[in-house]
């Protein structure tokens, strides 16, 4: 077995153990042993019973794929622009969803459980197609990221104007929406996330030479037979569906695909199959941990995860800008 | 030897500017071909039209023809193409830390199908590719941190490993120091299959080319072996200058020698009608 696969296969136990112990963290308190009998199905105490299945292990769950949603998002878009700063946030996908469930805020008061997330992946994929047209008519991948982050902007100013105006709760709800959070996440949010990452991620296996070619330059992969234009399309629409779903369950959750990939390249490698199991694992472990601060720092008060994501995140971008420049 | 490529009628007009006109010429396989001319004359482009590269040919600018094995180049998918011509670019940056092995493992994309991944067989083509261009060790290298020398020979070592028939070379000794030159079309000669490259340097393209294509304002002025292309006539014409031509007394190549008498020289040239 070479170095890759037992990197992969020592984070692939990682994650799973991470899962578990991150599990008797919460208010409730649950001892290891009585974890353990609970989820074999033996449970003494009902209310760990319904603790640990219904309120913890959908929120690990979706924290786990949540990560490697975001991850392989940043990955996919940082292969496919060639852009090590490229991320599914900069492309104005939060602003959109913030938008659409602003939207829905303001309009449908009722019913928001199912009208929120549906509201907020609309509006991100509303602005994927804004910054994919002005990719396409200004045919430079350079500028797609300054694409996003005005398209950004302008999302965002429209979102500001209708909070100005609107009703103090629903603002609120809004505000606090945008910071991020696994407080309400049920199982059935992950049946969705997980589907559109099984999807994402068996295309992107599949293509994964594809995208490689585009490493070194578009005019070398067409001259290897890619039809570049419709390979980056396909990538960006797929992270835009990752990235819209993600958002419109758990709110803004900053920086993860920014800084896992660039972890995953220092430490495994930087074509696609590599770069995407890396992320995918490095993405789950460090989303299920943050969202473990995010619930036990404060005594009685739970931190908004993207609050976290986005401390450490920025500060990880002058990082990764200083390094650039001690290399240059 | 059989013709491999013919290329017929071609032109390329971009409003009022031609960029190609009217060239006809046929390929033959393993021949190694130069085509030359000054900045700006269409060696490029018309590199660009023998690959269909994105499609270009289906443009309406674009008229006349270019087939393969007497099948229409236009009919040819993508990924065929990319079996049958290998293309190396003047450009090649990656701003991620490619190893030698990474860029390498391109070379297969055109014979691989979805899901593939790399086999033991695979694996041992790109190690004796990499052995053709004596660069076996550098398998785990930085490739961004390699000469340009190195950087050349590991793409024409992808170029082989993506077995195709014909190797397209962008002014492969561009920014490369004199030893590196001689080194990479020395490389390029010996590896016996056809090879069509635009050339800079005139007397490397005399050394190393045993057909020249001479190009100008879009034009193919002549087409034949170096001593008849290299003609001090010829080149004064194209290029503005006074030539001399001579012969190589150890390689027994035609070399040229450019002087500069008049500076006025090259102004005159541009009002000048050229007779084809």
């Amino acid at each position: 077995m070479n170095k890759v696969s037992s990197i992969l296969l020592a984070l692939t136990a990682l994650m799973i153990l991470s899962a578990i112990v991150a599990l008797t963290f919460g208010p409730a308190d649950i001892d290891s042993s009585e974890l353990i009998t609970c989820l074999l199905g033996s449970c003494q105490n009902p209310i760990a019973n319904v603790v640990i299945w219904q309120v913890r292990i959908p929120r690990v769950l979706v924290a786990m794929v949540a990560g490697m949603g975001l991850a392989i998002a940043g990955a996919i878009l940082q292969n496919t622009t060639r852009n090590p700063l490229a991320d599914p946030y900069l492309f104005g996908i939060v602003s959109g969803a913030g938008l659409g469930a602003t939207i829905a805020n303001i309009t449908l008061a009722d019913n928001l459980t199912i009208a929120l997330p549906l509201a907020a992946f609309l509006g991100a994929l509303f602005s994927v197609m804004i910054v994919v047209f002005i990719a396409k008519v200004l045919r430079s991948m350079e500028q797609l990221l300054l694409a996003g982050v005005a398209v950004s902007f302008m999302l965002a100013s429209i979102t500001q104007f209708i909070l100005y105006f609107g009703e103090p709760f629903a603002t609120n709800r809004v505000i606090f929406w945008l910071m991020g959070s696994l407080a309400r996440v049920e199982m059935s949010n992950f049946y969705v996330i997980a589907s559109i990452l099984v999807i994402a991620i068996i295309t992107v296996i599949a293509l994964h030479r594809q995208i490689d070619a585009l490493l070194l330059g578009d005019e070398s992969a067409a001259s290897l037979g890619v039809d570049v234009d419709k390979l980056r399309l396909l990538m960006l629409g797929i992270c835009a569906a990752l990235t819209a779903t993600i958002v419109a369950y758990c709110g803004g959750i900053g920086f993860v695909g920014l800084m896992i990939p660039h972890i995953v390249r220092q430490l495994i490698g930087v074509t696609t199959l590599k770069l995407i199991l890396g992320s995918a694992l490095i993405g789950a472990i460090f989303l299920i941990w943050v969202d473990v601060i995010a619930r036990s720092s404060l005594p009685h008060a739970e931190i908004p995860i993207g609050i976290i994501t986005s401390a450490l995140g920025s500060i990880f971008f002058l990082f990764i800008m200083y390094r650039s420049r001690a290399i240059s | 030897m059989s013709t491999l490529l013919n290329i017929s009628q071609l032109s390329w007009q971009v409003q009022h500017k031609s960029i190609l006109q009217n060239i006809n010429f046929n390929v033959r396989k393993g021949e190694v071909i130069g085509i030359i001319g000054p900045n700006g004359a269409g060696k490029t482009s018309l590199l660009r039209c023998l690959t269909n590269q994105g499609n270009i040919l289906a443009s309406r600018n674009i008229s006349g023809s270019v087939h393969l094995k007497n099948r229409a180049i236009t009919q040819f998918s993508a990924k065929e193409i990319a079996q049958h011509f290998a293309v190396v670019m003047q450009k090649n940056d990656s701003i991620f830390a490619l190893s030698v092995q990474d860029v390498m493992k391109m070379g297969l994309l055109p014979h691989k199908t979805l899901f593939s991944l790399d086999s033991d067989h695979d694996k041992a083509q790109i190690n004796l590719a990499l052995t053709k261009v004596g660069l076996d060790h550098a398998l785990h290298n930085d490739f961004s941190l390699l000469s340009g020398g190195e950087q050349q020979r590991v793409l024409i070592a992808r170029a082989l490993v993506q077995a195709s028939q014909v190797l397209i070379l962008d002014e492969p000794t561009n920014h490369l120091d004199v030893y590196y030159q001689h080194q990479v079309l020395q490389l390029v000669n010996k590896l016996n299959i056809t090879v069509i490259m635009t050339v800079h340097d005139l007397n490397l393209a005399s050394l190393y080319c045993q057909r020249l294509l001479l190009l100008d304002q879009g034009k193919l002025i002549c087409d034949g072996s170096p001593e008849e292309v290299l003609t001090p006539d010829k080149l004064s014409k194209v290029f503005g200058l006074p030539c001399q031509q001579s012969i190589d007394s150890i390689t027994g190549a035609t070399q040229v020698s450019f002087y500069l008498n008049e500076i006025n020289q090259k102004k005159t040239r541009a009002s000048e009608p050229l007779d084809e």
